[in-house]
């Protein structure tokens, strides 16, 4: 029986924040509250040599003003602590009075009000040193290049990570026999891609309250996507234990990954530990933009080859991603670049070389797709350019060349869960137009379009396709693993489960999904089941975090085997029944360091977009018409969330492609507000948006899900690519495409990437 | 965060007027806010008294007077947007206002306050331009009628003094067979500031030919600018694709472009050639028709 799963639940949370009565970070207050503001460095790299704090601290109500030499343990991150709490001298921590991106935090002042903390901060006196600026990757790898994080040390945890000059990381691929590949190869196509960074821009800024709990405890209520791991940094950086710090969640405006690493978490706690008094922040928009980090930026050189029949040979790619000041998750990210840039594929031959460095720019971090967009852009542009090249019809080249079940990757190992990329490919054609006809794939011929002011002759219309997978999870040898309790009361029937989980809800609707799966799993309606979530002093386990389109696939899995034990304890006459349960996932291992051989992911999820655009060859503006996404879901446990999903990851997507154009000149932040980072609008969104749920179960998935969050974003950008260069003949290899973009591209007849790659 | 300042709320214009000229030159009007809320946020402006006009019945109302079409200037986008006498004896300002802001913005934001806040991408005032339309400016106990092209003075600078209040726009109502169109490039399709803007007007006389044009640019110079060169070829001509072209190269002429975060200034340019070349071109389609018709 499935009477939840597979239903459109309104979610639970829909009324609550339609009125306005759902609870976000900024809307929590206590009587006796303090109010603090965080000094930011504004500047890209410099030592800071004093702080004088006296004419800041005369300011009326000032309470209290805390550096670097107040925080306990002076850093954090991730994966590796590398990030200072605040940079100034006197925290004992080495590199720690280093300021080394614009939004790095130098000082925290507390005051009775928002104002006189505003008024305070004004009033610091910071003498900096400033140091040499490097904001360019390629620059920062050469000999005498500043150097962001010298004489850092090597980490046990994660060994791709480098210790050598302004290296991050480094992920290599080898695999075949190069020199046969190109032998074999009758075409080749050599191709420099380029892809931008990316603001988050979710709709609430950074903000939160922090105060002794009636345990004694700091509480942080906060919006972040991993409660528990906050909870361990915030203990780490105040070098308390664990246990004495609790994280809440309450409603969270977005995340996008915005929200894995922290912001203004530990110098709230610690304000609030130190002054044993509430503590409120809130950022503004313009500190969110300089504040947080941003996808990486990326360039890509490939060379692939294939036959003249379109078997595909042999695939070269070099990567090199700015992971700006801080190391975030880029080593993480990286790793599914690695697997992506040569597509879903299935590549006999393939050399592989991916390096995340330092530079003084805003950190990047993980965003949506983690990774995976910018590699399966590059792929998809060498896919399209050589179907062009070999006059074969990308549909018929990608099908003749995806990976099927029990088909090795470039990792050695097929892909886990089944493989469903031809059914994703074909529906996806076939939708848009596309006809299989006896000699093969045809592409529908573009039908010409009359826009009122604008002359016929400058309007192009022009198609284009991509497809795309990623994995679920984050995996590469991490054993993904998901905590959760849940708790039968009643008498004879099950009154009420009560499922306790640290899972955050980040507005993709997750729990209203997992109090579906929690009702399936024990036949109960969904009004008996009630969710405890994101809170560390009732989840004492992590249930990991909400990314990496992971939280359906594990929380599901975990709420499937407690139920199965709970259902147990209940038959056995256990009142209540209790049952407190870690579920792991499969095991995955590392990449082999030399060769990336090795099993990285459990699960996947796959996707395939066709893109239509006009395009005003005249002025460069472009327009996107129509837009086909076939989502390999599993099993859609919430077929309107699902589609919630494709549609907002293809418009995030689309604004990455078009409007929004994210500028940092010599690490400073030259678009901080919205007026000038411009996010799709509802008249930007495509004109027809056609969904198409592809339900092929993952065996491993709960009631066959598979991760999905992430994946409609990925195809887009090579799709509308494509679709431009159908509409023009012009490649055009890197964006956003911003009217001038393409009008200069039209002119020179494509890109002109210049980037220094010896 | 918002400073502080005093805030006061007229309920007449005599009051308000009474009101700036008592606080000059601390005091500026406050309109929809759409412009001076922001600026006061990120700390651009820093009057300690604020004026509230938003509202006034006074500044709220558009007619017909003698041969001129009248607008209060406490008159929303919103409002011009559904104006039929505007529709009418102003296509071109109408237009500008589809393509203005959002719905919410536009519920919101006044001309007055589009006008006051001078900026060089102010989008009602290409449109005001080629209707050669006047300003008046009205202090406690005095009011004057400005042509709108003496109006702006250099980036959001004009010759509105601190006690003067902008109350009211007129143009003439525009002869019959008068075509006026007006178009701009934005970075996404709604809620974005003009990279260039370009209003034209154009009439015909009994021949065909055009006896009287304007041409009016934003966002290519320090105030929105017209373009007499380029009126001056188009007057007495039949828009043929050769004096088009001669026109739509003294308007490039005319743009002083700069480069920001939007656009460079060569993209700039090059959008100036290609909007003012495709309205009078639409101009000419338009006079072909109307030729036919009679
Ligand atoms: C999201 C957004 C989108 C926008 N999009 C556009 C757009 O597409 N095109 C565009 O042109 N603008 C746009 N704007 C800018 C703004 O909305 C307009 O300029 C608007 O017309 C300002 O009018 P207001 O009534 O809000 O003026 P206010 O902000 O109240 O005032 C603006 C200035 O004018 C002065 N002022 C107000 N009324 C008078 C008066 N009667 N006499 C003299 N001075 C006066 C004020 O003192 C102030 O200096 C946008 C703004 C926002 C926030």
């Amino acid at each position: 029986m499935t009477e939840t799963v597979g239903r459109p639940w309104v979610r639970a949370d829909a009324r609550a924040k339609v009125t306005g009565q759902a609870k976000f970070p900024g809307d929590f207050g206590m009587a006796d509250m303090v109010h603090a503001k965080i000094l930011f460095a504004d500047r890209p790299h410099a030592r800071v040599v004093s702080i004088d704090t006296s004419e800041a601290a005369q300011v009326e109500g000032v309470v209290a003003i805390f550096t670097a030499q107040d925080v306990p343990v002076n850093e954090y991150g991730l994966q590796t602590a590398d990030q200072p709490v605040l940079c100034g001298p006197g925290s004992g921590k080495p590199g720690a009075d280093v300021v080394r991106f614009v939004g790095d935090q130098v000082a925290l002042v507390v005051a009775d009000t928002r104002a006189a903390a505003e008024q305070a901060r004004g009033l610091m006196e910071i003498t900096y040193e400033d140091l040499p600026v490097v904001s360019d990757p390629f620059e920062a790898l050469k000999p005498g290049a500043p150097q962001i994080h010298p004489g850092r040390e090597a980490s046990e945890l994660h060994p791709e990570l480098s210790t050598e000059g302004n290296f991050i990381c480094h992920h290599q691929i080898r695999k075949g026999d190069m020199e046969a590949g190109w032998a074999q190869a009758d075409v080749v196509v050599e191709g420099q891609y380029h892809t931008p960074g990316q603001e988050h821009a979710y709709l609430q800024p950074e903000a939160g309250l922090a105060y002794i709990d009636d345990e004694g405890r700091v509480a942080v209520v906060v919006a972040g996507q991993w409660a528990w791991e906050d909870q361990r940094q915030i203990a780490h950086a105040l070098d308390i234990p664990v246990e004495e710090i609790r994280v809440i969640y309450p409603a969270i405006g977005g995340a996008f990954g915005g929200r894995e690493d922290m912001s203004v978490q530990i110098v709230l706690a610690l304000a609030a530990y130190r002054l044993q008094r509430p503590v409120k922040i809130t950022w503004t928009r313009e500190e969110s933009i300089r504040g947080h980090c941003k996808r990486h930026p990326m360039w890509f050189r490939c060379k692939w080859g294939a036959t003249r029949e379109g078997e595909l040979v042999a695939a070269e790619v070099q990567v090199v991603a700015d992971g700006g000041a801080y190391c975030y998750t880029t080593n993480k990210v990286l790793g599914n670049t690695t697997i992506t840039c040569t597509g879903p594929y299935a590549f006999p031959n393939a050399k592989v070389d991916v390096d995340g460095v330092y530079t003084n720019n805003p950190p990047s971090g993980a965003m949506r797709g983690f990774g995976a967009p910018q590699g399966i852009f590059a792929a998809e542009m060498q896919m399209n350019k050589l179907a062009e090249a070999l006059g074969m019809d990308p549909v018929a080249l990608r099908m003749r060349n995806l990976l099927q079940d029990e088909m090795p990757t470039t990792t050695g190992t097929p892909l886990a869960g089944g493989v469903h990329l031809q059914e994703v490919t074909e529906r996806c054609a076939l939708a848009a137009g596309w006809e299989r006809a006896e000699e093969g794939w045809r592409k529908p011929a573009a039908k010409g379009v009359a826009l009122a002011g604008r002359p016929k002759e400058a309007m192009r219309t022009g198609m284009g396709m991509a497809v795309g997978f990623k994995n679920v999870g984050f995996s590469f040898g991490y054993q993904e693993n998901c905590w959760l309790r849940i708790e039968l009361r009643g008498e004879d029937d099950i009154e009420r489960a009560i499922v306790t989980i640290g899972t955050a809800d980040v507005g993709q609707g997750a729990h209203t999904v997992l109090q579906q799966m929690a009702a399936e799993a024990l036949q109960v309606s969904m009004e008996r089941v009630s969710l405890e979530a994101s809170d560390t002093g009732t989840s004492p386990g992590s249930s990991g975090s909400a990314s990496a389109s992971r939280t359906t696939f594990m929380a599901g899995n975990a709420i499937r085997e407690a139920a199965a034990l709970a259902l147990d304890g209940w038959r056995e006459g256990e009142r209540p029944a209790v049952v407190e349960h870690t579920y792991l996932a499969p095991e995955t291992t590392p990449l082999d360091p030399d060769t990336g051989e090795g099993f990285p992911n459990f699960a996947y999820g796959y996707v395939a977009q066709v893109v239509e655009v006009v395009v005003d060859v005249e002025t460069g503006e472009l327009r996107v018409r129509r837009v086909v996404c076939a989502d390999d879901v599993g099993k859609a446990i919430n077929p309107e969330q699902v589609e919630g999903q494709i549609e907002g990851g293809v418009v995030q997507a689309m604004g990455w492609v078009t409007c929004e154009n994210f500028i940092a000149q010599a690490g400073r932040v030259l678009t901080p507000h919205l007026s000038t980072y411009l996010i799709p609008t509802i008249a930007d969104v495509p004109e027809r948006m056609e969904t198409i749920i592809v339900e092929k179960p993952d065996p491993r998935g709960p009631w066959g899900a598979r991760g999905m969050g992430e994946m409609p974003f990925l195809p887009l950008a090579p799709a509308l690519l494509a679709a431009v260069h159908d509409a023009t003949g012009v490649w055009i290899d890197e964006f956003p495409l911003t009217p001038e973009r393409v009008l200069r591209s039209l002119r020179d007849g494509g890109s002109l990437l210049e980037c220094d790659w010896e | 965060m918002l400073p502080s300042f005093e805030l006061l709320m007229p309920e007449t214009l005599p009051e308000a007027l009474e009101m700036l000229a008592g606080y000059a030159p601390d005091a500026m009007p406050l309109a929809g806010g759409t412009n001076l809320v922001p600026d006061l946020r990120g700390g651009k402006r820093r009057p300690g008294v604020l004026v509230n006009v938003h509202g006034l019945d006074a500044l709220q109302y558009i007619g017909r007077q003698d041969r001129y079409v009248v607008m209060g200037a406490g008159v929303s986008l919103a409002d011009v947007l559904e104006s039929e006498l505007i529709g009418a004896h102003g296509r071109v300002l109408q237009e500008a206002a589809r393509v203005f802001a959002n719905p919410l913005i536009r519920n919101r934001a006044t001309v007055g306050g589009n006008l006051g806040n001078a900026s060089p991408a102010a989008d009602t005032v290409p449109p005001l331009l080629v209707l050669d339309a006047e300003l008046k400016l009205a202090s406690a106990g005095e009011s004057r009628w400005v042509g709108l092209e003496d109006f702006f003075v250099d980036v959001c600078d004009t010759i509105c003094r601190h006690v003067e209040l902008i109350t009211a726009v007129r143009w003439l109502v525009p002869p019959p067979r008068t075509f006026s169109r007006f178009r701009k490039l934005t970075l996404r399709k709604s809620t974005a500031i003009s990279v260039v803007s370009v209003a034209v007007r154009v009439t015909l006389g009994e021949s065909g030919r055009c006896v009287d044009a304007a041409v009016a640019l934003g966002a290519v110079a320090p105030t929105p600018i017209r373009v007499h060169e380029a009126e001056e070829v188009l007057r007495g001509e039949a828009l043929t694709p050769e004096v088009i072209d001669r026109a739509t190269r003294f308007a490039c002429t005319a743009a002083s472009c700069i480069g920001d975060v939007r656009s460079s200034a060569a993209y700039r340019e090059r959008v100036t050639d290609v909007l003012t070349r495709r309205l009078l071109a639409e101009a000419q389609e338009w006079s072909e028709e109307q030729w036919e018709r009679s």
